[in-house]
């Protein structure tokens, strides 16, 4: 049965423009990213384990949330400062951290 | 004196305890490199002799895995240990052997000091303990990260299989509709690529087309995050579903001009709002769809009543009351241009760009809790998206109803020229103005002076023409008032 097929030639896959339409996109990666870089700073500078942990989350986070389309070097420079925070957290202070409670 | 060399001594008595049992440690060696494991086994130290020496306060704990050190002025001790070690370590650590401590837990000082001070016991903080356990907050972060990682694989595998499980029941249907099944616009020439194009861990698409009257068919498979643990836990507070949505683009001959759409009530809310076209052409609230045979949870929105008459034939109610737990929205418009554009109120100055489209928008049931063999029941919802098409391109508005459709859109169109006619005439004006500048500019730099006054004058000759003409023109209106 192909009453159905046209005569011209199928039109192309054109991805949509999210430029135009930012709304549409989710904005988590991004915030995830801002705010693991944010707590890595805080970590680092005020010498706080916890912040430190909570930016490895966050760049986890916003790993798992990520567009294909996103750019795998800012993922990896996030979750690489995450990571340096925690380390050099330790590094200054061996203690084990302590509970806020 | 004689009580400080008893003490002395009796605090040689475990030292040299350690001194026995550990073969690493000489008798020359400075007590300062001991840390305060070495004390931890002093476990069968008097409490007595605490009381000599106020500063220095030995305590045991009930499992006596370690003993708790207070530290203060353990400095001062040193000093006297330093003295004593050289004088009396050699000649009485000797006589003190394993045997000799078998007796001493009885403590036969234990008389010296029952009236004095009380013990304190004290807790050590955790940072003074150099045991593994300690650190228990960070074992539990690596936990959690590791746990976020498991969720993270589990969770993507589950997504795809989702994914092709969809794909594998629905590819026969659409093989046998459309020519071009699965494109990813990167080929040079249009041959079907026969898979899904992964957007994200949760976002699969597809891309159909071929077929007569629609221009192409975008499938969109927006699963859950499974793969993110933060939303996991926040689905279990607000349950969410899985949603295919289908995007048909028609070819502009092909459908006729009308904005409709049926759907939960919840939907079609929601779309009323953020939707430009269903705002602007569907005015009402979504109306009850049970004179047509739905059930109630389904409503619908229409743009005038002959679309709707239209549309609700008997296919199609059976297709909408058969599947009326999948369908969250249908939407056929020709005026669609997407959700409305959050612009500020000087940048809008041309309408958006419309394209004839019809959109579906389906649930899978089951809320999340699904397994491969689901997607097989999303069937016949494609069915009803292809039956869809032909009837969008064989329904075509009598007189009546075209004219109404042509005049709502004239309508919008003056509503929206209304609203942005402050702009366009600032957009003009500033137009202008930059003109008028950028030749007073070239006026200004032209070197020669002769040119420039000649440049001057004719700007001065335009500008009076332009005048004139505006004169004559208020003079023709005032003609043609009277």
């Amino acid at each position: 049965r192909t009453a159905w097929r046209s005569p011209f030639p199928p039109a192309r896959y054109k991805p949509p423009a999210t430029e135009t339409n930012p709304a549409l996109e989710d904005p988590t990666p991004d915030y995830m990213n801002l705010l693991g870089m944010v707590f890595s700073m805080c970590g680092l500078m005020l010498k706080l384990k916890w912040c430190a942990w909570i930016a490895v989350y966050c760049s986890f986070i916003s790993f798992a949330n990520s567009r294909s389309s996103e750019d795998t070097k800012q993922m990896m420079s996030s979750f690489m400062l995450s990571i340096s925070a925690v380390v050099m957290s330790y590094l200054q202070n061996p203690q084990p951290m302590s509970p806020p409670w | 004196m004689k009580n400080l060399y008893i003490f002395i001594a009796v605090l040689f008595i475990p030292w040299s305890f350690s001194l026995a049992k550990y073969d690493e440690f000489e008798d020359g060696d400075d007590i300062m490199e001991y840390d305060d494991n070495d004390f931890a086994e002093f476990e069968d130290v008097s409490e007595d002799t605490v009381t000599e020496s106020p500063q220095r306060i030995i305590t045991t704990e009930d499992d006596e895995e370690e003993a708790t050190v207070e530290l203060e002025g353990q400095d001062e001790n040193q000093e006297d240990f330093d003295d004593a070690d050289t004088q009396e370590g050699d000649t009485e650590s000797e006589p003190y052997d394993d045997e000799e401590f078998e007796g001493y837990e009885e403590k036969p000082d234990a008389s010296h000091s029952k009236n004095k001070d009380p013990i304190t016991i004290v807790n050590v903080p955790a940072h003074l303990q150099n045991s593994w356990e300690s650190y228990y907050m960070e074992i539990l972060m690596v936990t959690g990260l590791l746990a976020y990682i498991m969720n993270y694989i589990i969770g993507k595998n589950k997504n795809n299989r989702l994914a092709h499980a969809w794909f594998n029941t629905h590819r026969e249907l659409l093989e046998s509709n459309f020519a071009l099944v699965g494109d990813d616009g990167t080929n040079k020439e249009a041959t079907s690529t026969g898979k899904l194009n992964q957007e994200n861990e949760h976002i699969y698409n597809l891309w159909c087309s071929g077929r007569v009257c629609c221009e192409g068919m975008l499938i969109q498979l927006k699963f859950l995050k499974r793969q993110d643990l933060l939303n996991v836990l926040a689905r279990m507070m607000r349950p969410a579903s899985d949603q295919v949505q289908i995007k048909v683009t028609m070819n502009d001959e092909d459908m006729d001009t009308y904005v409709f759409a049926v759907g939960t009530r919840k939907a079609l809310v929601r779309l009323q709002k953020e939707m430009q076209d269903l705002s602007e052409f569907c005015s009402d609230k979504p109306k009850s769809g049970a004179k047509y045979g739905l059930p109630d949870s389904l409503a619908i929105l229409s743009e005038m009543g002959e679309v709707t008459e239209g549309m609700m034939d008997a296919k199609m109610i059976h297709f909408l009351t058969h599947y009326a737990d999948k369908i969250d929205s249908v939407q056929f418009s020709d005026q669609f241009s997407g959700p409305k554009l959050m612009q500020e109120e000087g940048q809008l100055t041309k309408l958006p760009e419309t394209k004839k489209t019809l959109l579906f928008t389906f649930n899978v049931p089951g809320s999340g809790n699904i397994s491969p063999k689901d997607m097989e029941s999303l069937l016949p919802l494609m069915s009803m998206v292809i039956y869809s098409i032909d009837k969008a391109k064989k329904f075509r508005l009598n007189r009546e109803g075209k004219q109404k459709a042509d005049k709502n859109r004239a309508r919008v169109e003056e509503n929206f020229l209304k609203l942005t006619h402050v702009q366009r005439q600032e957009a003009a004006q500033s137009r202008r103005e930059e003109k008028k500048r950028a030749e007073k500019e070239r006026i200004m730099n032209e070197e020669d002076p002769e040119k420039q006054r000649r440049l001057e004058e004719a700007a001065l000759r335009r500008e009076q023409k332009k005048l004139e003409k505006k004169q004559m023109k208020m003079k023709q209106i005032k003609v043609k008032a009277m």
